[in-house]
């Protein structure tokens, strides 16, 4: 038992140092970093580079790689990306980690190379010394691995705790501001944190890569295991993050031990023991029926005082409900029919493959919507989208073809149970708060495809499952016209909820949690129904896609993948549902077109700048296309009401106006901040 | 005569032994409270007493270690925030909490629908009446509110282009659409000019004095002047227990909240002349 207890230690002390790095930086700097495992493997990939690739020596190629590329890095991105971030809500500081987990793996294969890395060499020279320990082997890559786990926690709670340089963080945590009056650099400590949360990162990476490989994906999948740790140590402690680290190493070193090798629920059991952490962490949280403590406001009165309001949000300001005016409303929607009216053009205009292409990317359309839903109206950032199309995908599949019913109700039915698991998953992680929901859902995502889509039925030997389309539609032209006649019903039912009573509160509930509250919306109630919704949404596009495809392989909705359809989304418009039908063709058509017509290195291109897309979000929450055309409408707006009076505010006695009226459908907070100035 | 209000019978809101602990401190203990039907209560005391914890525990927002809290005879303890917003418990907090997003009309309209038709909150999402206009009652409700509180001419306006003092109307604003039966009021002057401070002063004695409204204030605030003289009643807490409750006339004179918070007779004198707007300004229980 000792053996696998050491064993154990080994894969647990990774976990431990990762958590570790991500507990740290989210105490520093209030980011929860989901771009870690893109940033380890980016470092690890280079450290590759240099000593592989190019036989640099260990310690050169480790010091240039984890000492200086990695801290170089973190700089770089604080200073270009996370300073932006500070004050911005949970959910835009997750995105724009998010567009950083999609653009750095893209960016590592342009530069290294594609091509996943099966075996890499860790910190020890080759061949790896074997030492024995109360007669059990250990790897000199095992002991710098415990070696790295001593010295990240001594240095991390030590310097945290007990030097000046921790005391600057910790103060400037609480307010940046008055930290920069005190004498000291806010933007010196909190580069020198993320260059330190960077190096964490790479030294991960390069330790990670002896087990795993180099492969973007595992990566992902590691980091989301540590974040196990990191939600048991509730972002905060990092004794707890190590240990809970360390534990589940050695819990899937045992099980490796003591469950039976041949079967196939032992290997799924292993994989699953970091999820088994965070469901037990989570029921445990919800019975104690507290919030995990991720919605304190960072920065004191003083940094508040200093921010403009309106730059934490990521859906649109105002809720359009009821609004009203003749102009404020044609300009609003008369931009979506047209586009609409375009996409609906495209079947006819093309011709052969890129009809079927135009069926995908409106079945991606409707997929995209259910982020419309539950980001754009919701404000919860939701990263398993893409397991609720699986799960409609399949359930399609299984129903129509193996149980012969008809496509559509087959379609229907799987969006349901896609409703279903987004009801369950939702009442798990909505009540601890907006950081928890983007991890819980993270992990759900990882679990189900590494447990359900992996199951030998829907495998079906590599051959995956069939779909027939609906006698009415065996062409893709009528598919096409299919899928965007189900994209418009649901972009209809989605504006109507935009401008319903639902949507004030919904409204109510994005923007203030007690305020929702002590005015009798139910937050937890009015969250949980839009998230089922938009699994709903989700789960009917993957039945769609599903559809078009013929045939379909589970294991394509890998949640890595269903992040970059997120990020694709937010480049373009998180909360407008014309945004959605870009997005879906977009996806589809931009690297069809460069595979087509461009060199291949070209076709890591469109999957970076979505990435850096969706970074901009830091800047443009609205999305970019959105924000321009926000502007544009505003212009109209601007000349429409050029003629009236500007609104006066008079601090004392009141609200007035210089005359008797207000501009109708004054458009978002920023145009209504700027009337609110005028003298 | 408010203290008869004690019996739960008689009071819209009552309190008893609420404690509250965090960990060791005690930030209340064993404190109760009542507030009459149609009267003002200030609710005082040093920094750290525990008022906002009190209000915390009233508005269901957080649950006591110990102790009930009921409305108009109904134990309500156990429900949570939302569910007390419904029952008649409005609050508004020292830092506004509005929503961003919504103008100061959807704030009312919001509010009002809430109580006079939740159902919309879910029907509407199948529902494509809000492309139509809003019912008659419904707008002459939200435009009488408006008017009340003097917010007509910002009413399109996003409440986040809104200075301090209008924010703090919109937030009372919301909480009477919700027609409630007690607003508590978490320190709605504090950060307010003067003429803001007797503007919102004028409003809270305008909406006691209303006939066709059944409501009560429950006002936590630190500018004692203003206090004792809007007041019917004052509770005194120092140190998470209270140290007194009686009609503020009473309250100036008693040793202990003098030498717990109001210190020495000059600091209370100066009171300021709190304008009374509209008839019946003077509020008698």
């Amino acid at each position: 038992m000792l053996e696998f207890v050491i064993a154990g230690l080994v894969l647990g002390g990774i976990y431990a140092i990762a958590s570790a790095g991500l507990v740290i930086t989210y105490t520093a700097s209030g980011i929860l970093n989901f771009a870690f495992g893109a940033m380890a493997f980016f470092i690890a990939r280079f450290y590759y580079y240099l000593h592989t690739e190019h036989s640099w020596g260990i310690l050169p190629a480790a010091i240039v790689a984890i000492g200086l590329a990695g801290p170089i890095m973190g700089i770089f991105l604080y200073a270009v990306l996370f300073r932006y971030l500070r004050f911005n809500s949970p959910l835009i500081k997750v995105v724009a980690t998010v567009g950083l987990l999609v653009a750095i793996p893209a960016l590592a294969t342009i530069i290294f190379g594609s091509g996943a890395i099966l075996q890499a060499p860790g910190l020890a020279p080759e061949p790896v010394h074997v030492y024995q320990f109360l007669g059990v082997p250990i790897t000199l890559d095992d002991i710098i691995v415990y070696i790295c786990v001593v010295a990240t926690v001594v240095l991390g709670a030590g310097v945290l705790r007990f030097t000046e340089v921790g005391l600057k963080v910790r103060a400037m945590v609480d307010s940046p501001a008055m930290t920069d009056l005190s004498g000291t650099n806010p933007d010196l400590v909190s580069g020198g944190v993320w260059a330190v949360s960077v190096f964490f990162a790479g030294l991960t990476g390069v330790l990670a890569a002896p087990i795993i490989g180099l492969d973007p994906n595992k990566f992902t999948v590691l980091i989301a295991a540590a974040f196990a740790a990191v939600i048991a140590a509730k972002m905060r402690s990092l004794p707890i993050a190590v240990g809970v680290g360390l534990l589940m190493g050695i819990a899937t070193s045992l099980a490796e031990r003591y469950l039976p090798s041949n079967s196939q629920w032992s290997g799924e059991i292993i994989d699953a023991i970091p999820f088994i952490v965070i469901a037990v962490v989570l029921l445990y949280s919800l019975l104690r029926r507290g919030r995990m403590g991720d919605v304190e406001r960072v920065g004191g009165a003083l940094d508040r005082a200093i921010t403009p309001q309106g730059e934490s949000r990521l859906a649109g300001s105002t809720s359009g409900a009821l609004e009203s005016g003749s102009l404020g409303l044609i300009s609003k929607y008369a931009g979506p029919f047209l586009l609409i009216v375009a996409a609906g053009a495209l079947p006819l205009i093309v011709q052969g493959y890129w009809v079927g292409l135009t069926a995908a990317a409106f079945a991606y359309a409707v997929i995209f919507l259910s982020w419309t839903l539950v980001t754009g109206e919701g404000g919860m950032l939701w990263l398993c989208q893409i397991t609720f199309a699986g799960v409609g995908a399949i359930t399609t599949a299984e129903l129509a073809t193996t149980h012969g019913w008809p496509v559509l109700a087959a379609v229907a039915v799987g969006g349901v149970i896609a409703m279903l698991m987004g009801l369950v998953v939702g009442l798990l992680s909505i009540r601890l708060g907006d950081l928890y929901v983007a991890l819980v859902t993270l992990t759900f995502g990882l679990l189900v495809e590494n447990l359900v889509f992996t199951l030998p039925s829907f495998v079906n030997s590599g051959l995956g499952l069939t779909v027939n389309p609906p006698s009415f539609a065996t062409s893709s032209r009528v598919l096409a016209y299919l899928f965007l006649g189900i994209f418009v019903v649901i972009a209809l039912f989605i504006l109507n909820f935009r401008r319903s009573t639902s949507g004030l509160a919904m409204n109510a509930v994005r923007w203030s949690d007690p305020g929702a509250r002590t005015t009798g919306v139910s937050v937890v109630q009015m969250k949980v129904t839009v998230a089922a919704l938009a699994a709903l949404v989700a789960g009917i596009g993957g039945g769609l896609l599903a559809i078009q495809q013929s045939t379909i392989a589970p294991g394509t909705f890998d949640t890595f993948l269903g992040v970059v359809w997120l990020a694709v989304l937010v480049t373009i418009g998180i909360r407008s549902t014309a945004a959605a039908i870009i997005a879906g063709l977009s996806f589809v058509m931009l690297p069809a077109l460069a595979q087509a017509y461009l060199p291949t290195w070209t076709g890591n291109i469109p999957p970076l700048l979505f990435g850096l897309g969706a970074i901009s979000a830091a800047k443009y929450p609205d999305g970019a296309l959105a924000e321009q055309s926000r502007r544009f409408r505003n212009q109209l707006l601007r000349l429409a009401d050029r003629q009236k009076p500007p609104l006066v505010i008079d601090t004392l006695s009141g609200p007035a106006l210089a005359d008797d009226a207000v501009g109708t459908a004054t458009g978002t907070a920023q145009s209504a901040v700027a009337v609110g100035k005028a003298p | 005569m408010l203290e008869a209000g004690v019996g739960t019978e008689t009071s819209v809101l009552s309190a008893r032994g609420i404690t509250v602990r965090f960990g060791g401190l005690n930030a209340l203990s064993d404190v109760d409270l009542d507030v009459a039907p149609r009267s003002i209560a200030g609710l005082v005391g040093p920094n750290g007493a525990g008022k906002t914890t009190m209000l915390a525990v009233l508005s269901g927002l957080l649950r006591p270690t110990q102790g009930r809290v009921w409305l108009r005879g109904e134990d309500v303890t156990d429900a949570s925030a939302q569910a007390r917003a419904r029952g008649g418990i409005a609050r508004t907090f020292q830092q506004p909490e509005l929503f961003l997003g919504l103008t100061v009309r959807e704030h009312l309209v919001l509010a009002d629908r809430v109580h006079f038709a939740p159902r919309r909150l879910w029907s509407d999402m199948l529902d494509p009446r809000s492309l139509l206009p809003a019912s008659s009652a419904e707008n002459e409700r939200v435009d009488g509110l408006l008017e009340l509180l003097n917010l007509t001419r910002v009413a399109k306006a996003p409440v986040a282009a809104l200075p301090l003092g209008v924010c703090r109307l919109v937030e009372v604003g919301r909480a009477l659409a919700g027609q409630p039966h007690v607003i508590l009021l978490d320190e709605p002057l504090s950060g307010l000019d003067m003429k803001s401070s007797e503007n919102l002063l004028s409003v809270f004695q305008r909406v006691v004095a209303q006939t066709d409204r059944d409501v009560s204030l429950l006002m936590v605030e630190h500018d004692v002047a203003a206090v004792l003289a809007l007041s019917n009643w004052i509770f005194v807490l120092d140190f998470g227990e209270r140290i007194a409750a009686d009609c503020p006339d009473v309250i100036r004179r008693d040793p202990a909240v003098r030498s717990a918070y109001l210190g020495d007779e000059e600091s209370v004198e100066g009171e300021p002349e709190v304008p009374v707007a509209g008839e019946g300004g003077e509020v008698e229980p």
